[in-house]
């Protein structure tokens, strides 16, 4: 049986079912590394200046994409932990598509001496957030750090 | 051209292993289903019952084993079914003294393409020869089907477990 007879129920067509073995490990790069593991062990978020055009990126970066600069050692500084809330939003559905009870609040946040910007939770218990206001990244215990952009547990508004 | 090759470095697997450096991780879930279509479906479902189904063309009276429903020979439709036996003879053979996952064997398994009885010439279908010395297997010997029990049957190729000599 096929699809192409006509079937009463499609649970009835033959078919060969198979998985392809797919697996990926995605490592975070030379820069990457070094930005996780000072926030994992320093709990500071570290940009990189470009020396050519000025800009600071967030996370810090090898290399600028503006002018292809490399961007050594000596361009890396701290950032933050302050911030402006560039822009936010309210999600209502999981990463499934399954509807939530509350909304999760995610916003674009410029830290304090970035060019770049940063996507990020905000916590918000009162819902008042408006573009421009003062947010502060809340960093989860230095035991429960693993090494990821979610070490910072959420944004709050100052 | 030395100031545009940013630092970097290999990793071996043992970096992974041993975490010294960060990843993630991503299984694809990669999973697919293939429609048998009409002929194939049917070749499974007859399997599933202890029998061998071709497909006749009226035009070059060919039977065809696995079945198709479009004969490439004469450019048409093919136009009836045609059991054929599960007995047939051995066209060719390998000793192969490596598993499908790439581990040794010291009792080879022997693949051969079998013409069945019934079916026209050129039809040999792909299978396991069984319950045989490996140094008596001969082009030309004659074999017979080994089916699985009826209950174990899922409609497979495999549903045939191996070929025995007749």
């Amino acid at each position: 049986m096929s699809l192409l007879n006509n079937l009463e129920h499609p649970t009835d067509a033959r078919i060969w079912r198979g998985d392809l073995p797919v697996y990926h490990r995605y490592t975070a790069g030379v820069a990457g590394e070094k930005f996780l593991r000072a926030l994992k062990d320093q709990g500071a978020v570290y940009g990189t200046r470009c020396p050519t055009c000025g800009y600071v990126y967030v996370p810090a970066r090898l290399y600028c994409e503006r002018d292809a600069t490399h961007l050594d050692d000596s361009t890396w500084a701290p950032v933050g932990p302050a911030g402006a809330l560039v822009s936010f939003s309210a999600v209502w559905v999981d990463l499934d598509g399954k509807r939530l009870d509350a909304p999760q609040w995610v916003g674009l946040v410029r830290l304090k001496g970035a060019s770049s910007v940063l996507m990020h939770y905000l916590q918000t218990p009162t819902g008042a957030l408006h573009a421009g206001m003062t947010v502060q990244a809340v960093l989860k215990p230095a035991n429960e750090r693993v090494g990821s952009i979610t070490d910072i547990a959420y944004f709050k508004p100052l | 051209m030395e100031h545009l090759v940013y630092p970097s470095k290999g990793l071996s697997e043992q970096a992974f292993e041993k975490r010294e450096v960060l990843f993630e991780t991503w299984h694809v879930k990669a999973e697919y289903a293939w429609d048998t279509g009409v002929a194939i479906g049917k070749y499974l479902a007859e399997l599933k019952e202890g029998r061998i189904v071709g497909r006749r063309c009226f035009k070059c009276k060919r039977v065809m084993v696995p079945p198709r429903m479009f004969c490439e020979h004469c450019f048409r439709p093919t136009d009836e079914w045609a059991y054929v036996q599960d007995i047939g003879t051995v066209k060719t053979f390998s000793l192969c003294y490596v598993r499908w996952d790439m581990v040794r064997l010291t009792e080879p398994e022997i693949p051969a393409v079998i013409d069945l009885d019934g079916a026209s010439r050129g039809m040999g279908i792909m299978h396991k020869l069984g319950a045989v010395d490996s140094r008596a297997v001969k082009i030309g010997m004659r074999v017979q089907a080994v089916w699985k029990p009826p209950a174990e049957r899922t409609g497979s190729i495999t549903d045939i477990a191996y070929f025995k000599p007749l």
